[in-house]
């Protein structure tokens, strides 16, 4: 009875997880969807997105509404300035250096936001700062179901702009095949930099259900958010939407699970080690199209 | 010499083993996100040869050497058919799996009184050598720069070679190289063992001039580093990563007035640097030029 309680409870705790590795999942999916690269300041610029929010709480009286809006609005900036500087001239070929590029600015941005702020952690103001919700055995944090909702939201909204929109019908178009889009006279250029807008937007939105639902920012969120990302893409098959969200999901469960009975360190060997056997076994609903 | 620049200078020629195994496996067209998991495997080899079992350092440096390769070769067994930057994963995923057991690995023994081992995240310490040895910091640097000549003229040797042709027509068409009778798989593992090595024996020296090692030092930030030294420099001879890490480590780390901006600075060039030259500074091209113009 014990061990279904806690396998149960470690259910709940992975699905709230597994909703932000979803978010990131989505953006970093949507980024490789369009130019076939993976993106490796996408962390980063999410950290920058928190980063700023911390600082304008710190130097602002601000209600958490507006915060949000500044982790969304900073992360796009970065965002954009990293699909400028790294992606927008390599176009055509050159995809380790457009990798290492991106993760040079990632050494950059990092650096910035820790000029900033430069201590080693620094309060956010919380979601929710009750006590969680207990029903019999279980527990549940008011956060992780604020997180699990909005991410929840956030991907049905995004399957509107794909399915419903032209600018959707455009960005489908571009990931389906550069080439052909072009030649039906889509604006292939703009269709992926706005695409990467997009996918810095739901990053940023996942970084902020982070940064509030810890009530704290450290300078790891950078690299924190894009091996989980990468992870979460990969796990899910990479080049699909529906695989990201599937991917993050399950490393949330992997992960919960595996902290209960195997402890911390063991979680993400655990982790790893999926991923390296998915990748050496390579079974059916793992995409094989690669970068060209 | 004051022991700040013989620091540096001992820390460029490390660092350039590892950024040379990135620059082997690149120019066989593979990008590796965990040769950083070999250093290490070289580091904590070559420290408890010395400090555990009273071996010498040469003894020490061919162990780990030897290790590094089997592990790269056991990484690269089960994903050879993989390109891009699915290789890259999973040699990022591996390369974690690695710090991990690093992590876990506690195995210490008792020498002179003493507990000496590695000791999980509280890392390895004690591994003086060097020290007992009476090699001074100078001499070591001397032997740490002679070993990446040593290994430099090999790069030359094997890229003059027919050896060196079938690395870079592997490079650029995995597919053509196959059909002109190139063993694609063989090859790779052959390369991917050799940079495995390669990371070792800088990893070995590390841990031997640091005296301290820990898990920390061997996470995706020294891989993706190395990466980038190589792909500054230029892919176009052994010397481009060399390169790469005297502008890093030694031009930006070394000038103090840049202290707390220096990744802005350096993300910045590396960033606008690889718009005009994607291959680097020393590519393929420049090599011709020069090679046209000297001989």
């Amino acid at each position: 009875m014990a061990l279904l309680a806690d396998l149960l409870q470690n259910t709940l705790d992975g699905i709230a997880l597994g909703a932000t590795y979803a978010l990131l999942a989505l953006g970093f999916t949507l980024i490789f969807g369009v130019l076939r690269r993976a993106n490796l300041a996408y962390g980063p610029a999410i950290m920058f997105g928190a980063y700023a929010a911390t600082w304008a709480s710190q130097h602002f009286h601000t209600n958490l509404f507006v915060l949000a809006l500044v982790v969304l609005g900073a992360t796009i900036l970065a965002g954009t300035y990293v699909e400028r500087t790294c992606f927008a001239p390599h176009r055509a070929g050159a995809a380790a250096a457009a990798m290492v590029a991106s993760f040079a600015l990632w050494m950059q941005i990092e650096e910035i936001a820790m000029l900033a702020l430069p201590k080693h952690l620094y309060p956010f103001p919380a979601l929710y700062e009750g006590a969680p919700l207990t029903l019999g055995p279980f527990s549940f944090r008011i956060e992780a179901l604020v997180m699990v909702t909005a991410a929840v939201a956030i991907c049905l909204l995004l399957r509107r702009l794909l399915y419903s929109t032209r600018f959707g019908i455009a960005v489908r178009a571009v990931i389906d095949d550069p080439r052909a889009a072009a030649l039906a006279g889509i604006n292939v250029p703009r269709t992926t930099a706005l695409a990467f807008a997009v996918a810095s937007a739901i990053g940023g939105a996942a970084g902020f259900l982070v940064a509030a639902g810890d009530g704290q920012v450290t300078p790891m969120l950078g690299m924190w958010s894009t091996l989980k990302g990468m992870l979460a893409m990969m796990l899910g098959g990479l080049g699909s939407l529906p695989g990201a969200v599937a991917g993050g999901l399950a490393l949330g469960l992997i992960e919960a699970h595996a902290h209960w009975f195997l402890g911390p360190q063991l979680r993400d060997f655990v982790a790893y080690l999926l991923l390296f056997a998915l990748l050496a076994l390579r079974p059916p609903w793992m995409n094989t199209r690669s970068e060209s | 010499m004051d022991e700040y620049a013989l620091g540096v200078l001992t820390n460029i020629g490390l660092f350039s083993f590892v950024a040379l195994s990135a620059y082997l496996l690149l120019i066989a067209g593979e990008l590796s996100f965990g040769q950083q998991a070999f250093f290490g495997v070289g580091a904590y080899a070559a420290g408890s040869a010395t400090a555990m079992f009273g071996l010498s350092l040469p003894v020490g440096v061919v162990i780990a050497m030897a290790l590094g390769a089997a592990a790269a070769a056991l990484v690269a067994l089960p994903t050879l058919r993989l390109r891009g930057l699915y290789f890259a994963m999973a040699t990022l995923a591996a390369a974690e799996m690695f710090r991990i057991l690093f992590e876990l690995i506690h195995w210490q023994l008792d020498v002179e009184g003493e507990l000496v081992g590695p000791d999980g995240t509280q890392g390895f310490r004690g591994i003086r050598w060097m020290l007992e040895s009476g090699v001074e910091p100078i001499r070591f640097a001397g032997i740490v720069w002679l070993l990446l000549v040593l290994v430099l003229l090999a790069f030359v040797y094997i890229e003059n070679s027919k050896l060196g042709a079938t690395i870079r027509a592997l490079g650029q068409d995995p597919t053509l190289a196959g059909a002109l009778g190139i063993d694609v798989q063989r090859v790779k593992l052959g390369v991917v063992a050799a940079s495995g090595a390669l990371a070792a024996l800088g990893g070995a020296l590390f841990a031997h001039h640091n005296t301290y090692i820990e898990p920390r030092n061997f996470d995706i930030m020294l891989g993706v580093h190395s990466l980038a030294y190589a792909l500054i420099g230029g892919l176009g001879t052994a010397l481009g990563p060399l390169l790469g890490v005297l502008l890093d480590i030694g031009v930006l780390e070394a000038s103090r007035f840049l202290q707390g901006y220096r990744m802005i600075v350096f993300g910045g060039l590396v960033a606008l640097l690889l718009i005009w030259r994607p291959r680097g500074i020393l590519d393929e091209k420049v090599l011709h030029w020069l090679r046209a113009r000297f001989s």
